[in-house]
């Protein structure tokens, strides 16, 4: 098969150069939907690592027991508020049968206005804290104490309060040792925990640490706890696990065949709900991609027909040449691939930026990878093939005579 | 010298609508290696279609044609283009060159179709370009040439894959009197280097560079009279 590859090649691009705002509508198709292909493809690979990153940084071998677990479905939670609540003494009993296999702590929130003289903030979490909570949290204190098991015991007005409290509450003054107001009661300032960041834009340090007791003091009525329980060896997490289930159900009078009374949640729950979340957002992207990608390839499909028309005599002249059908057709074949990768190559520069636009403004990593720039360009070359081949069929079958006659 | 092309008894049907058009009807022609031939005829005569077919850009309906003593009339559209490509050189009225290629890409068509390597490609058509005197006009665009300089970039595309016939479709029509002349020269030199050469053309003029006239009526020959060199005569008409 002999080719004006050059003449292909040249013939697109002129026509690309010559009319600038024609070429653009052209490609728009096709830019879009690679565009979206990359740039969505690059954010939640990034997101994932951002995710997964975050997730096991609060500890992969920590689960949660409360009363709800992890639910979506507003029906199942209607349900599982019906539930008994979660006790300080069901903590205890989970404690007492995991042993030294596992630290336990509870631990309930509510959201208060807290002040110090003149400074307010408010709405901030109020966190009341049971059990070996330092161990299942791996808080760090960045300055001052952790509270300590005799605060909790003896239900002081004390506080350990986050980084950002800290900054705001305390300007240019060391925290330790003040007073805090937390709702109408007093408490004092203990310690400052170090600085953890933030998770999808909210604040991990907008909190306020007390003894479980002292909380009871903000509530109105003792609410239902979340108990946390981390593995001491990372290994046993789910033999832990399955025992922790089987030690409420016991704690709780769940008799055999009934569901829990209570629900489980461990980072894999949130990675799946994340995977979820992720692969719905592919399926609306490739849906897209996938429409732009068809209207830019009739489009494309349109300007080749009329290309086709317009270089009617140019054919005769190639096939009176000696040009066979299979060279007329491989020249405007590569004469639309090559127009719909410009479109692709214009897309994968456009949602690259994009995506690392995002990565530089946000705290989401976007990583642009080489599959989804491979995949962009492939997803272009196979419209301008599949959309080309028509036109090139046309071109191809015309009859020399016909052609050359062509005004 | 081999006999160039047979003609048997060809004809060429259209359908029109409902009504056959005989195009030809029951041509006989042949042609020897080396010969000047010219195609005469009012329109509507089939000259045209006879030019189509000898070209093989067209089959005939009925009737054998010999193309150096293989026979063409009945072979199929890619086995055309390869006898297009490596026998005929067409030239045409209205020059027919790729506007947006120079003319060194105009001439090496052909070859690019015959799958001549690139370095070799190159080298033939600026040959093909230096033999019709455009040594200085490889690079030039057609627009930025004259309508002779067109012609002669055209007659060197035909030419340049060595075809054993120059076919040429009234190649003065677009030209002035004075570049028709020079372009008819050009075809009196090719002519005299062996080459076989059929013109198709309505000018008495044009057609008495040649040595042989044949004219066409109603799709059959009227005559088929052999010229004396150099002798500008009106020929017998009818």
């Amino acid at each position: 098969m002999a080719i004006d590859f050059k003449e292909s090649t040249g013939i697109a691009f002129q026509a690309l150069r010559a009319n600038k705002l024609r070429s653009l509508l052209t490609l728009l198709g096709t830019i879009i939907g690679v565009t979206a292909v990359i740039a969505v493809i690059s954010l939640v690979q990034g997101m994932n690592q951002y995710v997964s990153g975050k997730l096991l940084a609060q500890g992969s071998n920590v689960f949660w027991i409360d009363k709800i677990g992890f639910e979506m479905d507003n029906e199942k939670i209607r349900e599982a508020l019906k539930r008994p609540d979660l006790r300080l003494s069901d903590a205890d009993g989970l404690a007492d049968a995991l042993g030294n296999k596992a630290y336990v702590k509870a631990e309930a929130s509510t959201n208060s206005e807290i002040r110090y003289l003149a400074h307010k903030m408010q709405r901030i979490e109020v966190k009341g804290v049971y059990g070996q909570f330092q161990q299942v949290d791996d808080q760090e204190i960045a300055n001052g104490r952790p509270l300590a098991d005799l605060d909790v015991q003896r239900r002081r007005s004390v506080a350990v309060i986050g980084s950002e409290v800290a900054e705001e509450l305390y300007p240019g003054l060391d925290p330790v040792g003040h007073a805090i107001q937390i709702g109408n009661r007093g408490f004092v300032v203990v310690g400052v925990a170090k600085k953890k960041g933030s998770f999808f834009g909210e604040s991990q340090d907008r909190y306020v640490q007390v003894p479980f007791g002292a909380l009871l003091k903000l509530v109105p009525q003792t609410p239902s706890v979340t108990i946390g329980v981390k593995s001491v060896d990372a290994g046993k997490f789910q033999q832990i696990q399955d025992e922790a289930r089987a030690v409420m159900r016991a704690i709780r009078h769940n008799r055999p065949g009934q569901p829990d009374s209570f629900g489980i949640t461990t980072p894999e729950a949130f990675l799946g709900l994340w995977r979820n979340f992720t692969a719905t957002a592919f399926i609306v992207v490739i849906g897209v991609a996938a429409i732009s990608l068809l209207v830019g390839g009739i489009v494309i499909m349109n300007t080749m027909l009329v290309s086709v028309t317009e270089r009617t005599r140019e054919i005769g002249v190639r096939k009176a040449l000696g040009a066979r059908r299979g060279d007329i057709m491989l020249q405007f074949l590569v004469e639309a691939v090559v127009l719909s990768l410009v479109g692709g190559a214009l897309g994968v520069a456009l949602g690259s930026s994009i995506a690392l636009l995002v990565g530089l403004v946000s705290p989401l990593p976007a990583a642009v990878s080489g599959v989804a720039v491979g995949l962009g360009v492939a997803m272009s070359a196979m419209v301008g093939v599949f959309f080309g081949v028509y036109p090139a069929a046309r071109a191809a079958g015309l009859d020399p005579v016909d052609a050359l006659r062509y005004e | 010298m081999g006999v160039l092309l047979e003609l048997v008894d060809l004809t060429r049907t259209y359908r029109v609508g409902m009504e056959d058009v005989h195009a030809l009807a029951g041509v006989s022609l042949r042609i020897e290696e080396g010969e000047y031939v010219a195609i005469m005829g009012p329109s509507g005569s089939g000259k045209s279609t006879l030019m189509n077919i000898v070209g093989c850009l067209d089959t005939p309906t009925s009737g054998v044609y010999r193309l150096k003593e293989r026979e063409v009339s009945s072979l199929a559209d890619d086995e055309l283009a390869r006898v297009r490509n490596e026998e005929i050189g067409f030239v045409f009225q209205t020059f027919n060159l790729l506007a947006r290629a120079d003319s060194l890409h105009n001439v090496e068509l052909p070859l690019i179709y015959a799958g001549v390597p690139p370095a070799e490609r190159r080298h033939r058509a600026e040959e093909a370009l230096a033999s019709v005197g455009l040594a200085d006009r490889m690079k030039h665009k057609p627009n930025e040439l004259s309508g002779g300089q067109r012609q002669r970039v055209a007659i060197a595309r035909a030419l340049v894959n060595r075809p054993s016939l120059l076919l040429a479709d009234e190649p003065t029509g677009n030209l002035d009197t004075r570049t028709g002349e020079e372009i008819m020269a050009l075809f009196g030199q090719i002519s005299a280097s062996g080459r076989s050469i059929i013109v198709v053309t309505h000018e008495e003029d044009v057609a008495a560079r040649s040595r042989r006239i044949v004219r066409l009526r109603d799709g059959k020959i009227e005559s088929d009279l052999v010229v004396a060199p150099g002798q500008h005569t009106r020929a017998a008409g009818g």
